[in-house]
């Protein structure tokens, strides 16, 4: 036996319960214990009795006809919440399953003023076709006028057969002559196979399919009005589609006005109508959305973005590159990246104007974008960019310079070596590497000449040499033997990395000449020089 | 707490195995290796599931089987089985079948045996009762009649449901006439009350579709073809939530009729060719106020394509005229088969003579595979019999009578509404009879010889259903 006031403080936890329950995601530890909590003593209630049942009233619930719920706030009151949906009984029964239980209170903590305008609480129950939880609903309250199944039956009853017609139906039936009957043909294994096939490829989102019959309304329709009219609706479809993530609808939408502009399927002033479609398309709302889908965490197939970024307008590009500042995903940025590096040839300059943008990040993905692109008509942008006071940007600069860049660029690159980053230094000098020039060989050989050469790091020596190594000349070769030969009482050690660095370098340019003197420190006692020494020798016994 | 959940979960286990028990003992003797390993998986089945229960009762109500009170829930590969033990079970009476302690191989092969023997029996339920009193731990009852009583409430809530629908429709397009805003909310809860008199009383509210020939057709027409769409859905096993969009969807197919003028629309003669091409507007006007109306959600992208394709054919050989070659979607196939349905067997479509329901199906008939999908039609026409509701009957006792509902196990056995008796009596309050019901010698009472035009005689089911 289950008294009121059990119930009473049981409908108090359950309304805490609610509150905790939309705060907190499923697997929250308040939320799991806030469930399982009131679930237990749910449970507890039934243990003594097979059912619990509640009825509402507008501002009460009752149980066993004694009052155990009262609240007539509009906002607060959980009566109420049931009761202006129509549900006037609820009952729990023995052995509901906590499953069961669940899905009945996410159901009720859910927000109903935003996530779900279109489902009421009646019609979320509904859909979970409960077994443990029964209701009744009063559906009076979806009655549009009472009167009506009254009015109706007395109008079908009125217009009914005579006596007459069916007595002389019964008469002529005998006469007539025997219809031949349809064989019904049974269902087979195969028949149910297409169907849930049929039911399975059912798509979640079918703004793909709407936009199809979008653009056959255009040719329905009848006038300029009605043109215009379908394509705001195109629009419309077009912004919910890539808010839905359906990316072929988009890429369907522009092919479209593509053809029908290309084909002149209607009157100039209607093609000037589509323009305004597709300019939409490329505008920073759809782009915006399509980058908040991304963000969500939708992944979209290698084929499908190419496609996107073949039938994008350059005039997308901006907004392209500013979403690419707002992104949180790395997965995001790159898909970003991936339609940039295609979309961006249609406007290469337009492009690279991104690189004046405040982010550094933003900086230096374009860059990276315009290095994939690999057109040296932006080298005027990537020059400036060695500039960039931000040292990641410079990398990537100085990287993009290196692959895209001639002798030209070598002055500027130049100029890197004497950035106070290490690392940037590095990267200048492997793409002066790269840009093999007369220029590039006496920069890099000024700066072994350099006084201060020897207090680098080893990595910034051996890197070096190795860039000076692509000049297999006579000075090269016997600036490194010296190098290897030098001997001296002080700095040690740093006299030694460099002398690693250049057999190193002798064993990649697998020089036969430096044998010998290689041979020298196979077995030196200083490890960073014995190993580099060996390496080359094995690098030379190759050859 | 989860012991219920446990036999819930076993439930069309043990129906499915169960029919495959059978219907290998149908093949093989039941020594065969085939039946041994059948009852041996049967057994692996129902045993364990006396740790929980005291017993397992399995009965069938309507078209549905319930194990211990819980309406049991299979995914539509399992339909032939379930189909064929509905016949099994019918063809001997039968209409629950207990376990009350865990089996031995024995004692179901020895069921089994009196089982398959049963059904030549001319009263097959005493002799398989009889055959069973050595059997302790399995007990059967017989099917239970339908009281005329349930009957009576069962109509009501039936009728309730589907004026409810309509005054729904009417109000519905009346407010999208004067620009008022719709609730969704409204029609969700409308759907599914269709949705659940539809799984309870299938034959009942398909029979009310049979109004038709009637001022505010439009409305009727909306709400039939839904019943219908919903009917179908039901069939190829749709869930709840699908019901719905399906239902709704349907029920808004024909909203752009209303821009046709209504003079044009009611006209009682054949449209002039002006005519005819704005009547064939309305899909392309139904799509557009769809979605000017709602905007765009999933519901309405649904309801926007099912109103534009729904005339334009499974192999786009209708109207409008389209450029594209798409297949089409999925809830036009099926809507599109209550519509024409429907539409065909009412008057108040372009001025068209109706058709008796039987013949309806059979020009449907030659139309699937073109214009309608064939395995969807297959579906269709499993579910309403050669013998559709609705359709006017001679019987071979010199009775007329009104197919009242249909039997989806044996489609020329529907059940029938008598009108005029054998002395060519009119009857008012008409009797249902059951044409699978038979003589003591196991020959059926009543077979239908003829079928009548309904129109003809504006003989509408309708009638008598209220
Ligand atoms: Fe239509
Ligand atoms: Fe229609």
């Amino acid at each position: 036996m289950v008294f009121p006031d059990e119930i009473k403080n049981f409908l108090q936890s359950l309304i805490k319960a609610k509150k905790n329950l939309h705060l907190y995601p499923d697997n929250n530890p308040i939320y799991i214990k806030t469930l399982d909590d009131l679930y237990n003593r749910l449970a507890t209630l039934l243990d003594s009795q097979d059912d619990i049942t509640l009825t509402f009233k507008q501002f009460d619930i009752f149980y066993n006809s004694e009052l155990v719920y009262h609240n007539d706030d509009k906002q607060e009151s959980l009566a109420l919440f049931f009761f202006k949906d129509g549900v006037r009984e609820i009952s729990f029964k023995k052995g509901i399953p906590k499953e069961e239980f669940e899905d009945f209170m996410k159901i009720i903590s859910s927000d109903f003023e935003r996530e779900l305008v279109d489902d009421d609480v009646v019609t979320l129950m509904w859909e979970k076709d409960f077994r443990f939880i029964q209701y009744v609903v009063d559906d009076t309250i979806l009655l549009e006028d009472e009167g009506y199944e009254e009015m109706a039956t007395k109008q079908v009853i009125a217009s009914a057969s005579s006596e007459d017609q069916i007595l002389k139906a019964y008469e002529e039936a005998f006469g007539i002559q025997k219809a031949p009957t349809i064989n019904i043909v049974p269902l087979t294994n195969e028949d149910l196979r297409n169907i849930v096939e049929q039911i399975e490829n059912e798509p979640l989102d079918k703004s793909d399919k709407m936009l199809i019959l979008l653009f056959e309304m255009l040719y329905l329709a009848d006038g300029q009005a009605e043109f215009e009219e379908i394509t705001d609706l195109i629009k419309s479809a077009i912004k919910y589609a890539v808010e839905h993530g359906n990316l072929k609808a988009l890429i369907h939408t522009l092919k479209s006005i593509k053809e029908i502009t290309d084909k002149k399927l209607f009157p100039e002033k209607l093609l000037i109508i589509l323009k305004g479609v597709e300019y939409f398309c490329n505008s920073q709302i759809i782009i915006k959305s399509f980058g908040n889908v991304l963000d969500q965490g939708i992944e979209y197939d290698e084929d499908l973005i190419q496609e996107l970024s073949q039938v994008m307008d350059s005039s997308a590009i901006p907004h392209f590159v500013n979403i690419l500042g707002q992104l949180n995903n790395i997965s995001s940025r790159r898909t970003i990246i991936r339609i940039l590096s295609e979309l961006g040839k249609k406007d290469i300059k337009l492009l690279a104007r991104g690189m004046s943008d405040r982010r550094w990040y933003v900086v230096r993905n374009i860059i990276y974008v315009l290095r994939q692109i690999k057109d040296r008509t932006v080298m005027e942008f990537l020059t400036k960019a060695l500039y960039h006071p931000d040292k990641r940007v410079k990398k990537e600069a100085i990287r993009a310079v290196g692959e895209l860049g001639d002798s030209s660029a070598v002055q500027n690159l130049r100029d890197c070596l004497d950035d106070e980053d290490e690392s940037v230094r590095i990267n200048a000098v492997k793409a002066m590497g790269r840009i093999e020039s007369p220029l590039s060989r006496k920069y890099l050989l000024e700066y072994i000449n350099n006084s201060r050469f020897n207090e680098k790091s080893f990595t910034e020596k051996r890197e070096l040499l190795l860039a000076l190594s692509r000049y297999r000349d006579r000075e090269v070769v016997e600036t490194l033997t010296r190098m290897l030969k030098k001997r001296s009482l002080f700095k040690k050690t740093k006299l030694t990395e460099t002398k690693a660095a250049a057999a190193f370098a002798l064993g990649v340019m697998k020089e036969k000449s430096a044998y010998n003197l290689l041979k020298r420190f196979v077995n030196d006692k200083n490890t960073l020089l014995r190993e580099n020494a060996q390496m080359a020798i094995k690098r030379l016994g190759d050859v | 707490m989860s012991e219920s959940k446990g036999i819930e979960l076993k439930g069309k286990d043990i129906v499915n195995q169960l029919a495959v028990m059978i219907r290998t003992g149908h093949f093989h003797t039941l020594e065969n290796v085939a039946v041994e390993n059948a009852i041996k998986r049967f057994l692996e089945i129902v045993n364990p599931l006396f740790h929980e229960e005291d017993y397992i009762r399995i009965d069938l109500i309507g078209e549905f089987f319930y194990i211990n009170d819980t309406r049991i829930r299979y995914p539509i590969e399992l339909l032939l089985n379930f189909d064929f033990l509905i016949r099994e079970f019918r063809r001997r009476e039968l209409g629950t079948i207990s376990f009350v302690s865990p089996l031995k191989k024995e004692e179901v092969k020895e069921f089994l045996r009196c089982f398959l023997k049963a059904a030549f029996s001319n009263t097959p339920f005493e002799t398989l009762e009889a055959s069973l009193e050595r059997i302790d731990s399995i007990q059967v009852e017989k099917l239970k009649q339908i009281k005329e009583d349930e009957t009576i409430d069962k109509r009501k809530l039936v009728k309730k449901t589907y004026f409810n629908a309509v005054s729904f429709t009417r109000g519905v397009i009346n407010k999208i006439r004067s620009g008022e805003k719709v609730s969704i909310k409204k029609a969700k809860r409308v759907i599914e009350s269709v949705v659940d008199t539809l799984l309870a009383e299938e034959s009942l509210l398909i029979g009310m579709t049979a109004i038709k020939d009637y001022d505010e057709y439009t409305y009727h027409h909306s709400v039939n073809v839904s019943i219908l769409s919903i009917a179908i859905g039901q069939k190829i096993g749709l869930h709840r939530r699908a019901l719905t969009e399906l239902g709704l969807v349907a029920l808004f197919h024909d909203i752009g009729k209303m821009e046709i003028p209504v003079e044009v629309l009611n006209k009682p003669t054949a449209f002039t060719e002006q005519e005819w091409k704005l009547v064939r507007r309305h899909p392309f006007w139904g799509a557009r106020t769809i979605l000017k109306l709602r905007g765009f959600d999933k519901t309405s992208i649904q309801s926007a394509i099912v109103a534009f394709e729904h005339h334009l054919h499974y192999d786009l050989s209708g109207y409008p005229k389209i450029r594209s070659r798409i297949p089409l979607d999925f809830y036009t196939k099926i809507v599109s088969i209550a519509d024409q349905y429907d539409a065909m067997t009412s008057s108040r479509v372009y001025s068209r003579v109706p058709l008796p329901p039987d013949r309806a199906l059979s020009v449907m008939m030659d139309r699937a595979g073109s214009q309608i999908d064939p395995i969807l039609f297959k579906f269709f026409i499993n579910m309403v019999g050669v013998y559709p509701v609705g359709s006017l009957v001679l019987l071979d006792s010199k009775e007329m009578g009104l197919v009242y509902e249909c039997n989806p196990l044996l489609a020329d056995r529907p059940r029938v509404m008598i009108i005029v008796d054998e002395r060519g009596q009119r009857l008012k309050k008409g009797n249902v009879v059951d044409l699978t019901e038979r003589d003591t010698e196991g020959k059926y009472l009543r077979s239908i010889v003829k079928t009548l035009d309904p129109n003809k005689y504006k003989i509408n089911l309708a009638e008598y259903l209220l």
